[in-house]
């Protein structure tokens, strides 16, 4: 408490002035309100700048793409003109085009077997980055390379496929190299049934790819645990409390909301990586195939499902997500 | 002995522990480290080298010669280079600047404000993080061509300035780690809703801005954006080094030396960041 009255009163005197002037007309003014009132009129202006931009650069460019996805896009002389056809292009996608069903079945699985890995490795790899060791920053540029390279322009220069195939390249060389054969002959002695094995391979051989999808996911940990205040560890260590209680009573609580957030983030990421293969199949549909209105009913329908999924795991991870009051 | 050379501070466990916990670290470094490697060792290697089969990982007689090629086709462009650089700059420190102290701003009003419409806000906030942006790009294009943005720099910043992964990003951290009777104390002592924000919540959130400083870069840096960009003095960096390799299989050597001159800049901003990050564990927080 002492320390943050501090903070308070050391704020520099001018700009206490300020404040109070900026406070006492405008209490006398709003007279009228209830303290709940004035809290959301603040809240409304405080958001407001922020929504706005979003109403029109993210809400907008929804409902119409929704939109589109009932109608048939014409070109027309000097624009474009809207037939509407119902559920045409949903129909269309789901059981007209070929492709469509295996490719969304495919990426949901292949999202199912990341996601809680990509989760894991980032937690323990920030708790470890987290700790004073030399070469600290080191390690955590190393570890944020991979962020540097499969984003941006790595990506979008038309040498994207050279280059990402270079990676590729590297990548399962080095995970054939360092764990390959030793890991199989390993998993074939342990006499598993056949499914288990083949989803461990699956996750051993996706290593290379959660390595570096969770770059980010790193970043935001790690600022998770230095955002902790560190009187809650002196505490609980003048209360004799051992390392591993410490995390589970301290670290973990404070962390869940950060953990939830990365769960949100990995799902979307996962989902609208360009690298994903629905997402690219849905804008070759959308520019260069079937149509922008087969396209993009295709893409409300994995909205529709992304949705549902990060509704379901939202609900889930939420029960045991600790908040602040 | 050992432990001393590890750890900057008191250790605190085995030294079978110190050790797993570096084999972890260098493993992961190993897988992540690989890629960026090989583009490197790509740009310092000669043309033969470049193309010799099967491929070889490391460089054997390292040249410059893909750099000084760069510059080469640098300097004869159309525009002078020093202009695709400044669009880039600008673009990416306004966008960065803005969506940060926006996202912040509203973050602070949903985590700790009760209004009407706040949660509906904030699902919505989480519903359009999964939007695809192949799906939304051509309505974003009428918005941005009917507000008359289309090549100008506020077609990329002002959209940038929304995006609602910082928002729900910041919102996360806040609800995590300011207490309520922090904001009540400062209240108390007269603080108005404004040096709240600026002085008590963004503080102690401090690690969570600068991740998003980061994460904002990154995205802006390496865009293209020549969906709205069409004057070609506005055009970015990655635009004209997207020209330059675009030559085809005899730019490849330089193509990997692009990659190198893009991927330096957000390396030495996450360097700097992170170095502001490390000790601002012991400055906040409730005493």
């Amino acid at each position: 408490m002492n320390a943050l009255r501090r903070r308070v009163r050391g704020l520099t005197p001018a700009l206490k002035r300020r404040t109070r002037r900026l406070t006492f007309p405008l209490k006398r003014r709003s007279r009228g309100l209830t303290l709940a009132q004035q809290k959301a009129m603040t809240g409304y202006l405080f958001s407001a700048p922020f929504i706005l931009g979003f109403i029109f650069f993210f809400l907008a460019p929804f409902l119409q793409a929704i939109a589109f996805s009932l109608n048939n896009l014409v070109i027309v002389a000097g624009g474009y003109e809207l037939v509407y056809n119902g559920w045409e292009n949903f129909r269309y996608a789901l059981f007209v085009d070929a492709e469509f069903v295996r490719v969304f079945v495919e990426t949901l699985v292949k999202m199912v077997v990341e996601v809680p890995s990509i989760i894991f490795f980032s937690f323990f790899s920030a708790l470890l980055l987290n700790q004073r060791f030399r070469g600290r920053l080191l390690a955590r540029i190393i570890f944020f390379l991979p962020v540097v390279m499969t984003s941006g322009v790595i990506l979008t220069m038309e040498t994207g496929d050279y280059m990402s195939q270079l990676l590729e390249q590297t990548n399962t060389s080095a995970a054939s190299v360092l764990v390959g054969p030793l890991l199989y002959s390993f998993l074939m002695q342990l006499k598993m049934p056949r499914e288990i094995l083949v989803y461990v391979i699956t996750v051993v051989e996706h290593i290379p790819e959660v390595i570096r999808a969770s770059g980010i996911q790193i970043l935001i940990f790690l600022a998770g645990l230095q955002s902790i205040p560190t009187a809650l560890y002196e505490a609980s260590r003048v209360e004799g409390a051992s390392a591993w209680q410490t995390f589970w009573m301290i670290t973990m609580p404070m962390m869940s909301p950060i953990v939830l957030a990365n769960v949100v983030y990995s799902i979307i990421d996962s989902f609208l990586s360009p690298a994903n293969a629905l997402v690219m199949y849905i804008r070759d549909t959308a520019f260069a195939g079937a149509g922008f209105g087969i396209g993009t009913a295709m893409g409300v329908m994995y909205f529709a499902a992304v949705t549902i999924v990060l509704a379901i795991v939202v609900w889930i991870v939420s029960r045991w997500v600790f908040y602040q009051e | 002995m050992i432990r001393r050379l590890i750890w900057s501070q008191k250790p605190t466990r085995s030294l079978g522990g110190d050790l797993a916990v570096l084999l972890f670290i260098a493993a992961g470094a190993a897988f992540s480290s690989l890629p960026l490697v090989y583009v490197v060792c790509n740009a310092f290697k000669p043309m033969n080298e470049l193309f010799v089969y099967p491929p070889q990982f490391f460089v054997r007689n390292p040249t410059l010669d893909n750099f000084l090629d760069l510059f080469v086709l640098m300097s004869e462009s159309w525009i002078p280079f020093s202009r695709y650089v400044l669009n880039t700059v600008v673009i990416t420190l306004m966008g960065t600047a803005g969506h940060v102290i926006l996202a912040s701003m509203a973050a602070y009003a949903l985590s700790k404000h009760r209004f009407v419409g706040s949660k509906l806000l904030f699902s919505l906030v989480i519903l359009s993080l999964m939007f695809a942006r192949q799906v939304t790009a051509i309505p974003n294009y009428l918005i941005v061509s009917r507000l008359g943005w289309v090549d100008t720099y506020w077609a990329i910043i002002l959209p940038a300035w929304a995006m609602s992964l910082g928002l729900f990003l910041m919102k996360q951290f806040m609800d995590a780690m300011i207490h309520d009777s922090l904001l009540e104390a400062a209240r108390i002592e007269g603080a108005s809703e404004w040096a709240l924000f600026w002085h008590v919540v963004m503080p102690n959130v401090r690690p969570g801005w600068l991740t998003l400083i980061i994460l904002s870069f990154q995205a802006l840096w390496g865009e293209t954006h020549g969906q709205y960009i069409y004057s070609e003095q506005l055009k970015t960096l990655p635009y004209a080094l997207d020209q330059v390799i675009a030559g085809g299989i005899a730019r490849a050597g330089v193509g990997a030396a692009v990659g190198v001159m893009v991927m330096i800049v957000p390396i030495i901003v996450f360097v700097v960041n992170q170095s502001k990050v490390i000790d601002t564990m012991g400055a906040s927080g409730i005493k």
